[in-house]
């Protein structure tokens, strides 16, 4: 009995820990959009898809569980490190951070309405009105 | 009156004033003081943190001379056209509120980008976000490397970004001049009297390539300098009223996931070679950063200034906009009649913020 609690509380620490994140896109985007990509359309370091359409990317409030496991594992950077990057970058006109949406269902609902958005949101939420180019 | 408002109102909301005006901001609130230090020149013992802005610590405990408040304004004209505007109210001014930066910007393109106005001259790899604390890991870019009394410009800036494969690439092709009518560092620090100080024909250029751990970034800048001291055109030697300046530099970091190193190597020649140099490696524990740091200014001439700073500090983030930190300065002034400040030991802490 003690050992299934102990399983049963890995299991549970580990599905919560790891929980994992969708990177989705509009149906009607057929770009390859890796690993790679991602991190320079989120780092604003790429500005567009594979053919040459406008990327904007959307991401969601830096408290959201989800946003930290992007930023840790898209772009391996804590979400203060991620601010003092955007920082440098919006005071010197250089760029501008991507836009924080409150949740799942705002993203799904922007990208599934606009072409050019590509946005993540916890893997379980991703339904069929967006397509799932990538999961961390 | 009320008609007269309401009209008022009705022009207001009538104009097509399509712009969406995006207000960020900034700020620091440091505090210091020198813990021992000698003073030279019958002054008291100084720690001179900032040479162009002038923020000098005594031995009494002040919160004025790195305290900075700044906000941005950016209105969006669509289709790449922004408009930008930076105003900092520093500790070490009063607090007197003045335009940093006043911008134009437009996208030409995916790559290309085409600004004008006022800018700050991008000598250094921390230039551009100097006063942006919350940007970097130290209270302060290593005053011994930017110690040049010009800091902003007013002219035309070609930006490009873009990559090659893995590595990212950006490049900036700027020409302007500024006319320092009150230059503070010149006349609050050196010369004691009002000295104006003009860089004209400015041209540079910076290029810098990263990939996702490593960052370099290469630098040309040329000038000609002209100053007034107490309204009087200055004599730089043998009848020279002005004098050419050629500014390299080379800033190198690598970023280890935890482990960071970052260096910078500068050189500005004006006759005489000015050398400097810094490094610093940090280590980011979670949301604890200790740090130490190195930074050495080297005039190659007989009794030259020279100067170095040893440092080390924390910066612990402690909450999603703000960071906390905290830096021991020990600094060593070789110089006998350039001296600056003389050495000197001090403490100095404050929380950044961005909003």
């Amino acid at each position: 009995m003690k050992a299934y609690t102990l399983v049963m509380t890995l299991l549970i620490f580990a599905t919560s820990t790891f929980a994992n994140v969708a990177v989705i896109v509009h149906p009607s985007n057929s770009n390859t959009v890796d690993a790679a990509a991602i991190t320079k359309i989120f780092t604003g370091k790429a500005k567009s898809f594979g053919d040459g359409s406008k990327a904007v990317p959307l991401s969601q409030k830096s408290s959201s569980a989800t946003t930290t496991e992007f930023n840790k594992k898209a772009l391996k950077k804590s979400s203060s490190q991620l601010k003092a990057y955007w920082s440098k970058l919006v005071f010197t006109g250089k760029g501008t951070p991507p836009k924080e949406l409150s949740n799942d269902a705002d993203v799904i609902k922007m990208v599934s309405t606009n072409p050019n958005t590509i946005g993540f949101v916890s893997a379980g939420s991703a339904d069929g009105s967006v397509k799932v180019v990538h999961t961390y | 009156m009320k008609i007269k408002l309401l009209f008022a109102l009705i022009v207001a909301y009538s104009l097509p004033l399509q712009a969406e005006i995006n207000i960020s901001g900034f700020a620091s609130v440091n505090g210091g003081k020198v813990l021992s230090g000698k003073g030279v020149f019958g002054n008291e013992a100084t720690f001179l943190a900032d040479y162009p802005i002038v923020s000098t610590y005594t031995e009494d405990f002040s919160m004025k001379p790195e305290s900075l408040f700044g906000l941005q304004f950016t209105g969006d004209l669509t289709e790449g056209l922004t408009a930008t505007a930076q105003v900092v109210a520093r500790g070490a001014n009063d607090y007197d509120a003045k335009f940093e930066w006043a911008y134009i910007s437009y996208d030409l393109n995916e790559n290309w980008t085409l600004q004008a106005g006022k800018k700050r001259l991008p000598l250094f790899y921390y230039s551009d976000f100097f006063d942006v604390g919350y940007a970097y890991v130290w209270m302060r870019a290593p005053a011994d490397n930017y110690t040049w009394q010009i800091f902003n410009y007013n002219g035309i800036n070609a930006l490009y970004s873009g990559s090659i494969g893995d590595w990212s690439l950006s490049a900036n092709l700027y020409g302007g001049r500024e006319d320092d009518t009150h230059n503070k560092l010149l006349s609050d620090f050196f010369f004691k009297v009002p000295v104006r100080e003009i860089w004209k024909d400015i041209l540079g250029g910076v290029i810098q390539v990263n990939n996702d751990w490593l960052e370099i970034r290469a630098t040309h800048m040329q000038y000609t300098n002209e100053r007034e001291i107490s309204g009087q055109p200055y004599d730089f030697g043998n009848g020279n009223m002005e004098r050419d300046g050629k500014f390299y530099g080379l800033a190198v970091n690598a970023d280890f996931g935890n482990l960071f190193i970052l260096t910078e190597l500068n050189k500005l020649d004006l006759g005489d070679d000015f050398d400097t140099y810094m490094v610093s490696v940090g280590y980011r524990f979670d949301n604890i950063t200790p740090f130490i740091s190195y930074a050495d200014y080297e005039q190659d001439a007989t009794d030259g200034e020279n100067h170095n700073t040893t440092s080390f500090g924390i910066r612990w983030d402690f909450h999603s906009s703000a960071a906390f930190k905290i830096q021991y300065d020990d600094v060593e002034d070789d110089s006998v009649n350039l001296a600056v400040a003389g050495d000197s030991e001090s403490i100095t802490f404050g929380i950044d913020v961005v909003f």
